[in-house]
């Protein structure tokens, strides 16, 4: 009996060479792109969860509320705070520890070379379970002249020689001095939000001068993670934030009288395990994930697979009509329901086992470029017991609901009418559930085409919006603020302006799109009232606007040749002195205090701090519009362009021509003034897209899944198709005895199939729109909404088409066959 | 009518060449009823599919109104069959998931009728063959020659000139059988031309001239003398 079964599944699996192949194909790409993205996410979930106190680890989110601005959010934090929570946490606190990345210029065996090296605090050691290879790490983070860095550094510097001992000249900030190499650990491993190279201890005195890395209560610059004591609830420590700040934030001096610290920040606790999937804000080490992209994925892998099953459910129901006859004689002969459902459900299954396993081949394929495209490596483990159970759990779903229906509605068959009639076996109802399927799937497809667009849309939308500056034939050189040619930058402008194809240079503070923070209080000058009004600051030189091209709208730029213009050095200057200068800024910062039309602002005065006790009126002498310098996905600040003699770390030129040959003599020039600071640059355009990575892998990913979900749903509507043309050859050949063209035929199936596609498009339209205006929420700058319209139209039309050429050409094919082949056999 | 003239057929497949008819020749008046005989095998659908069209000889003429139409492509071929001629099959034909209104009216639907004249003589035919009162049921709910009936309605309902049936009475009990046979008399008593593949003799009898297809040949050809 059982022998009977299995050999009539097989034959039956090969007699319907296009049913087998097309239910095991859908099934197979369906199950690859569901295992594909599974392994995506369970990754994306497993991170950080190796270290041994991962579950007592968090990390300290700053939140800057700046009157007149979007609460500014950022996940590091100030340097005292480190101090600070150790004293005020000191019953709920263990430990405690700071990372704040420098490229300190690195001079090693007659190389000269910039890397990045975290400084952090000993207790590192007590928090994170790094894997010492060699060496000594709890001493070496004792120890302000030990460098400890992972395999990767170690196997690039030092190759086959031993790391441990090596010496490394480093020179950051003031400091110069040798490090001996204490220890190496192991990578860390992609799924660690945590991405460090090389560790340095902490040493404050080498930062006296340079107070903002570790002192100033003012400045964020390290990423401060705790660890909570045994038995303590984190809520402990969230409930006394507010006191926290206002106890220990020493900055009365800085604000304003009646106000407390606790008005202008606001801190909060992460947990680390949280870190990936909750982007909590800027200055993580690394982009991090979201979960919002993980549920997305998610379900898009429950959709492929839903669409596969609907594939499956479908083909098996439309196969029925053909074996009535086998089960009629099956029942005659004796076989009770039970046995015929479960002879149903095994070839069902049997088709899915099939299915799985050209699956996982697909999935071996693919892995290798899904891995590099994810920029990360993805194992499928076959032993991997929760893997596995999930693939046969799901082939023992897929199965079971692919054959069940089928199977029950075969195996209800009254054999006496399909034995007598030669009618067609199908229920209405069986009919009308696979048209439901059928625009179920449709639906879902029609949903993703339009997510896709718009993801993908926006992405575009993003890389080419006007920052409001010029970004082509822009190049910036960075490294002009590092100790070698810092004092000479000025210099090396001058030579690179002399170059061919140069138009016009500009030494800033900031690049584009750096997105970094930092800000100035103004005050208005006999506007008590107005108070001290907290705005963005760029660093610029007398040249910023021609480099980059900002038109003005109002009044004028820094000119060369009038002394007062720009902010004053507070140089020789006495305590509560007040010296004059002038200032540009953008149109929000006119709002914001309130000087009326651009126009009106022209000659008003607001009044800065300028170093050592020394303030300046600054003369407002134009107007320029909100540009997206700092980063094209945040709101526009109020921002001032300050011309003084603050530090400058870019050179941006403005060139025509050739970029390869200009930065070969840009090179060289730098080269020769300043042989131990490391060449860097980048052009504009390109920083500018780069914002754009995530959406761009987003969208990519995407479209990729979409289109398998598509084919899919297509394999299905083609198997569906060829199945109802062979139901209604009958029908198609009394038509063509009836006088039907070929084009009324091809018509007729066409609008068969058109019709759930169409009524997919109007259950998928404003369900997708709906998502995607959601979706597009989160960004500043988005695309307009009246967009999604056409978008919709387009992907009905995509839908529609793929339906139709799916469609069309089995159609054709059935609609040119001589009617009565039809007709003879009756 | 129409006229053929040493009219072959040979099908091919893979393997086998089958002469379905061989040299034939056959002239039916306007206005006929005949009657096409012959055991199982000997060509008489095959006749009968070139004669409506559906098949093309393989050699041969086929003069239809004045025009030899052995040549003409499909196309052609459709738009004169759709003008003039009216199928009943042997298995009815009907489509399963249309009403008896719906399956006569598909008759005129690739005529370029407007759908109220469509109507009216689908109401038309319908009376005439005496199934108005089931103008709403699927044919499943017919007996077999209830939904004969339709299928003649459907024939005739484009006012074609010609009717050809293939074994019409061949699934039907004696008496439907002969109700079948009565309409297809009436019809061709008000002009209608009728060609009919029949086994039996008694049904043969309705037509004026019996054709007997033997392998292909035509063997003899039976006038029966006016009453
Ligand atoms: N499409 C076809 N392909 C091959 N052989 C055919 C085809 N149609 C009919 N024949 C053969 O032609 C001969 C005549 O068939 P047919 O006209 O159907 O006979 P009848 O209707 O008299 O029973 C038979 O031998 C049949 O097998
Ligand atoms: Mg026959």
């Amino acid at each position: 009996m059982f022998q009977n079964y299995i050999s009539v599944a097989f034959r039956n699996l090969i007699k319907h060479k296009l049913y087998s192949a097309i239910n095991i194909i859908g099934l197979a790409v369906g199950l690859a792109a569901c295992v594909l993205i599974t392994l995506f996410v369970r990754d994306e979930l497993s991170y950080d969860t190796f270290w041994d106190e991962a579950d007592s680890l968090y990390r300290m989110n700053t939140t800057f509320n700046v009157p007149g601005r979007e609460p500014f959010v950022t996940v590091m934090a100030m340097g005292p705070a480190k101090g600070a929570l150790e004293r005020y946490f000191s019953e709920e606190i263990e430990a405690v520890t700071r990372f704040n990345n420098e490229w300190p210029v690195i001079q090693y065996d007659d190389k000269v070379f910039s890397e990045e090296v975290y400084f952090t605090d000993p207790t590192t050691v007590d928090m994170f379970s790094l894997d010492v290879i060699a060496g000594d790490l709890k001493a070496s983070l004792n120890d302000n002249s030990t460098l400890v860095v992972n395999e990767s550094f170690a196997k690039k510097h030092f190759g086959d020689r031993d790391p441990i001992g090596q010496v490394m000249t480093l020179t950051y900030y003031a400091t110069t001095r040798d490090f001996r190499i204490g220890a190496v650990y192991k990578d860390l491993p992609h799924n660690s939000v945590l991405d460090f190279q090389a560790l340095i201890m902490i040493d404050e005195a080498d930062f006296e001068n340079f107070p903002w890395e570790f002192q100033h209560w003012f400045s964020v610059n390290n990423n401060i993670f705790f660890k909570l004591k045994d038995g303590v609830s984190i809520d402990t420590v969230n409930a006394r934030w507010k006191d926290f700040t206002d106890t220990m934030m020493d900055v009365r001096a800085q604000i304003e009288p009646g106000t407390n610290p606790s008005d202008f920040v606001t801190f909060s606790s992460q947990a680390l395990l949280d870190i990936q999937l909750y982007p909590a804000g800027d200055g993580e080490m690394k982009p991090t994930g979201d979960i919002k992209t993980v549920m997305i994925f998610s379900a898009i892998a429950g959709l492929i697979l839903l669409i596969a099953c609907i594939n499956f459910m479908n083909l098996a129901t439309a196969k029925s009509t053909q074996r009535a006859r086998e089960v009629a004689i099956r029942k005659v002969m004796g076989a009770r329901r039970g046995q015929l459902v479960t002879q149903f459900l095994g070839e069902s299954i049997l088709l899915a086992l099939v299915g799985l396993a050209l699956g996982i081949v697909l999935v071996e394929l693919t892995l290798p470029f899904y891995g590099d495209f994810l920029g990360r490596e993805l194992t499928f483990s076959y032993t991997d017991g929760i893997t596995m159970a999930i693939l046969l759990g799901l082939i023992a779903f897929v199965g079971v609901l692919g054959g069940f229906y089928p199977a029950i509605a075969l195996s209800g068959f009254l054999p006496a009418r399909v034995l007598k009639a030669n009618k067609s076996a199908e229920t209405s109802g069986s009919v009308l559930l696979r048209n439901a399927l059928v625009v179920l799937q449709f639906t879902i497809s029609i949903g993703l085409i339009v997510s896709t667009a718009v993801v993908y849309g926006q992405m575009v939308y993003g890389q080419n919006m006007d920052p409001g500056f010029k970004k082509d034939n822009m190049l910036v050189i960075r490294n002009v603020g590092e100790k070698g040619m810092l004092h000479q930058q000025e210099a090396f402008k001058q030579e690179v302006l002399r170059l061919n194809g140069v138009n016009h240079a500009s030494l800033t503070m900031g690049r584009p799109a750096d997105g970094n923070e930092s800000n100035t209080s103004v005050e208005i000058p006999g506007d008590p009232d107005a108070g001290s009004i907290l705005l963005g600051r760029q660093g610029v030189d007398v040249d910023f606007f021609d480099t980059y091209q900002i038109p003005f709208v109002a009044g004028r730029k820094y000119e060369e040749d009038r002394a007062q213009d720009g902010a004053p050095s507070s140089d020789g200057a006495t305590d509560g002195e007040i010296l004059q200068g002038s200032i540009v800024v953008n149109e929000r910062t006119i709002a914001r205090l309130g000087f009326g039309s651009p126009e009106e602002a022209i000659g008003r005065v607001v009044r800065m701090g300028v170093g050592d006790g020394v303030q300046a009126d600054l003369e407002v002498i134009g107007v320029v519009p909100d540009i997206n310098f700092q980063s094209l996905k945040q709101i526009i600040r109020p921002e001032m362009y300050v011309m003084d003699d603050g530090w400058r770390g870019n050179l941006t030129v403005n060139f025509s021509g050739d970029p390869q040959a200009l930065l070969a003599q840009i090179e060289s020039i730098w080269q020769q003034m300043a042989p131990t600071v490391p060449f860097s640059y980048e052009y504009v355009d390109q920083a500018l897209a780069e914002e754009f990575e995530a959406e761009q892998a987003l969208a990519t990913m995407l479209g990729a899944f979409s289109m398998l979900a598509i084919a899919v749903a297509c394999l299905g509507l083609y198997g569906l198709a060829s199945f109802t043309a062979e139901r209604r050859t009958k029908e198609i050949g009394i038509r063509k005895v009836l006088g039907a063209s070929v084009v009324d035929i091809v018509r007729l199936l066409i609008w068969q199939f058109s019709k759930p596609v169409l009524v997919a498009n109007l259950i998928a339209w404003p369900l997708a729109a709906y998502g995607m205006m959601m979706w597009l929420e989160s960004f500043p700058y988005r695309l307009d909404t009246w967009l999604l319209a056409p978008l919709c139209v387009v992907a009905g039309l995509i839908a529609l088409t793929i339906a139709w050429v799916t469609v069309g050409g089995n159609a054709a094919k059935v609609a040119r066959a001589n009617p009565i082949k039809a007709l003879r056999y009756e | 009518m129409l006229k053929l003239h040493n009219l072959s057929k040979v099908y091919r497949t893979d393997e086998v060449e089958t002469a379905a008819l061989n040299s034939v020749n056959v002239e039916i008046e306007s206005g006929e009823f005949v009657a096409i005989m012959g055991p199982s095998g000997c060509g008489k659908s095959t006749l009968l599919n070139i004669i409506g069209m559906l098949d093309s000889p393989s050699s041969g003429d086929y003069i239809f109104m004045g025009e030899n139409v052995a040549g003409y492509n499909e196309a052609k071929l459709s738009n004169i069959r759709k003008q003039n001629i009216g199928f009943i099959f042997q298995s009815f034909n009907l489509i399963d998931e249309l009403t008896v209104e719906e399956n006569i009216e598909l008759a005129l639907l690739y005529h370029n009728i407007p759908a109220s004249e469509r109507r009216e003589r689908v109401a038309h035919v319908m009376d005439k063959v005496g199934i108005a009162h089931r103008a709403k049921h699927m044919p499943s709910q017919l007996s077999g020659g209830q939904q004969q009936r339709v299928a003649v309605a459907r024939a005739v309902v484009g006012d074609q000139a010609m009717i050809l049936a293939d074994e019409p009475t061949g699934n039907l009990d004696s008496a439907h059988g002969q109700e079948v046979m009565e309409m297809l008399q009436q019809l061709n008593a008000e002009g209608t031309t009728i060609v009919m593949v029949t086994h039996s003799p008694a049904h043969a009898d309705y037509a004026r001239r019996t054709i007997n297809l033997f392998d292909g040949h035509v063997v003899t050809e039976n006038l029966r003398a006016a009453e």
